[in-house]
């Protein structure tokens, strides 16, 4: 099993990760931005982020044979801190750079003008760089957000299939199916989807325009739940090129929009002159 | 870029030719120099009126621009190559059959036909006149290219300006530029004489060459500035055909035609970003990132030659240089890291920040590439030291730390034999890099 986790945050996460999902199949993802779960208060502070997201961590993933691309942005929740708004003037530097397949997560938190104004800003800057974008849906009033996105991004006049709306379930996944736009699914432990609630859909919406993630993060998550819904689609009765189709040719097809997916073997990523490594620690293997 | 870029027939000789107008249209060349030759479009055939209006069909078919080239080797004499020339006794041989191209062009549609003068003594110059004129009069109105060709009468472009000016300048006398010939054979660079023959030129030929070699190789393997040469031909509005010409390389045409290709696109794309950056320096933050997707071969030189171009019109380079860094993913630091070498000099305490903010990362090829040429000659001694024993304690090869055996001192010495001891003291292995150091000074 291939599997393409379109949507995780691996500054979270440790080696041992990296290591699990390489042994379950995991060969390329995408590390939208977002927030760290201790707010920031500056602008530095993003930077920092980015600038690790487009260094430090393409070269982790690159240590363990998976293939790391990122989405800028800056997230709904702090688009509500004048201290870290300014932040958007950065963001073009960033969006010009290999590796960067996106704007995201963008989209609303707590529906304030500041997300509004936030978002509207952001959807521009994927139409000058020719970016996909990745939306996130809010976790309370879900439903109220995700029509509300969708209006945003119908305003917008970028194409729907150039739009991946995220962390979807029942009660949203009509509204999106309808619009054009990709749907996202994040499988988690506990909330947001699991399993066999997501072979469900998958049963009664296909597979076309699916993308399934772990989103896993600082928070109680799992990298491996990209793969644990592949299996329950095999035992579901769905094929292995159904499986593949969501877990490896949707996200290639969306991301691949931007013209910068690298799925190349990327081991010799940052490391041309040399085979050393630094990350496993301990002699060259 | 404002003309074509085509592909020459003659690197294609092993080929029919309808596969060649294939294989090139499809590596999306845009035009074709066509030397007409026994099995590509036999200018001595019987049926040549009808095969050139099918081969005119083809062409327009693929979309091809089409030039026409009399250089083939054996066509008029099957035992001396090239012969007769303009320059020989039997010159009416050759003028026949410039006449028969010339004919063979116009029903094409061709922008021109190109020719070369011979290979033939000194005295030979009015004789090789009345040649050229003979063919400018004859036959239908179709411009004449005159090849310089080293070792020929002709072989620089001023030799021909003067034969065309000898002539009472005609307007359908024009120029073709081998770019590889300048690099052999001319006083000035390939951009140069392109400038030189400014609105005159009417043909190119593009290959390298090293000096005072005439062989035609690959984008690379010679001295040719590829990327100067194209922001020449833009420079001057040329708007002909720009043909590869690599007749030696038939044997391995699809690929070499391929490689070709992406260097072409590479060095239009570098001449096109040298362009922005001297309009506007501050361009290179668009275009250095962009290097990774822009340029296939090369992208080492391409990054190095970027940063030279801004170093150049920068006013403030310092600060350029460092936010490249700060800012840069992975490639685009080493990029600036290795770009140091270049032009850190002008830097040197920029230069020296970046290089030490390189070797407190963990990334290997940022350590590697912090330790070459530039931190040798401005990286203060104590700084270097750590350097060379971070490269050992991550597995770099030593091989990367310029200047090692000129810079290495006792302390450093002092600092590898300890590290060694750590690691035997832990039961692992110490780097080969590592003993064979110490074994150097010992």
């Amino acid at each position: 099993m291939r599997i393409f986790d379109p949507h995780i945050h691996m500054t979270s996460r440790t080696t041992d990760d990296y290591e699990a999902m390489h042994a379950a199949g995991v060969r390329a993802l995408v590390e939208p931005a977002f927030w760290l779960g201790q707010p920031r208060t500056n602008v530095g502070s993003f930077l920092d982020y980015f600038d690790g997201l487009v260094g430090w961590e393409r070269f982790r993933a690159a240590q363990f044979g998976i293939a790391h691309h990122c989405a800028i942005a800056l997230n709904p929740k702090e688009a509500n801190d004048p201290r870290c708004t300014g932040v958007l003037e950065h963001l073009s530097h960033y969006l010009v750079k290999d590796g960067v397949v996106a704007v995201g997560e963008v989209g609303y938190d707590s529906m304030t003008p500041e997300e509004d104004d936030a978002f509207a800003r952001q959807l521009e800057l994927a139409a000058r760089h020719d970016l996909p974008v990745l939306v996130h849906t809010p976790h309370r009033d879900k439903q109220q957000g995700t029509l509300r996105t969708l209006d945003v991004v119908r305003e917008s006049g970028i194409p729907p299939e150039r739009v991946l709306v995220d962390h979807l379930n029942e009660t949203t996944v009509r509204a999106v199916a309808d619009s054009g736009c990709w749907m996202g699914f994040s499988i988690y432990p506990d909330t947001k989807m699991d399993e066999a609630r997501m072979v469900a859909l998958l049963a009664e919406y296909g597979t076309g325009r699916v993308l399934v993630n772990s989103a896993a993060d600082w928070g109680r998550s799992d990298p491996l739940k990209t793969r644990s819904t592949g299996l329950a689609m095999l035992e579901a009765g769905f094929d292995e090129s159904e499986v593949d189709t969501v877990l490896w040719s949707n996200p290639v097809e969306f991301y691949g929009q931007s013209g910068r997916l690298l799925l190349d073997p990327v081991t010799s990523l940052a490391t041309d002159t040399v085979t050393g490594n630094s990350v496993l620690r301990g002699e060259r293997r | 870029m404002t003309f074509h870029l085509g592909y020459g027939t003659n690197g294609f000789a092993n080929h029919r030719l309808d596969d060649a107008l294939a294989v090139i249209a499809d590596l999306g060349y845009t035009a074709v120099a066509l030397t007409l030759d026994h099995h590509h479009l036999d200018p001595f055939a019987d049926d040549i009126g009808a095969r050139t209006e099918r081969l005119a069909a083809r062409l327009s078919a693929l979309g091809l621009r089409v030039v026409v080239e009399t250089g083939a080797r054996y066509l008029l004499d099957p035992l001396r190559k090239h012969h007769p020339t303009l320059v020989s006794e039997d010159q009416e041989v050759r003028v026949d059959f410039l006449l028969r191209a010339k004919r063979i062009a116009a029903d094409l549609g061709a922008e021109c036909v190109s020719f070369w003068s011979g290979v033939g003594p000194s005295d030979s110059w009015e004789h090789l006149k009345s040649g050229v004129a003979a063919v400018l009069t004859g036959g239908p109105a179709v411009p004449l290219a005159l090849e310089p060709e080293p070792g020929m009468v002709v072989e620089r472009l001023d030799q021909a300006l003067r034969l065309r000016e000898e002539l009472g300048n005609p307007e359908l006398l024009g120029i073709t530029l081998d770019v590889g010939h300048c690099v052999a054979v001319e006083w000035q660079d390939a951009a140069a004489c392109l400038r030189e023959a400014g609105g005159l030129l009417m043909n190119v030929q593009l290959d390298d060459m090293v000096p005072g070699v005439h062989e035609h190789l690959e984008f690379g393997e010679g001295q040719l500035d590829l990327p100067d040469t194209l922001a020449a031909l833009t420079d001057i509005g040329y708007t002909g055909v720009a043909a590869v010409e690599l007749p030696r390389h038939s044997h391995a045409a699809p690929l070499v035609a391929k490689r070709a290709f992406e260097a072409l696109r590479t060095a239009s794309w570098l001449a096109m970003a040298e362009q922005a950056l001297r309009a506007d320096p501050a361009s290179i933050h668009t275009v250095f990132p962009a290097v990774g997707r822009a340029v296939r071969f090369g992208v080492r030189e391409a990054r190095t030659r970027l940063l030279v171009a801004y170093a150049d019109t920068s006013q403030d380079v310092a600060e350029g240089l460092a936010a490249l860094y700060r800012h840069g993913t992975s490639a685009e630091r080493l990029g600036v890291l290795r770009g140091l070498a270049e032009i850190g000099g002008r830097v040197p305490e920029t230069g020296v920040e970046l290089v030490k903010d390189a070797l407190r990362s963990n990334e290997t090829g940022l350590v590697a590439a912090a330790m070459g040429a530039f931190a040798a000659h401005h990286l203060d001694q104590h700084a270097w030291r750590h350097g060379v024993l971070k490269c050992l304690f991550m597995s770099i090869p030593l091989t990367v730390v310029s200047d090692l055996d000129r810079r290495t001192d006792d302390e450093l010495l002092r600092m590898v034999s300890a590290f060694a001891d750590e690691r035997r003291a832990a039961g692992r292995r110490v780097p080969a890099d590592a003993l064979e150091l110490l074994g150097k000074a010992s």
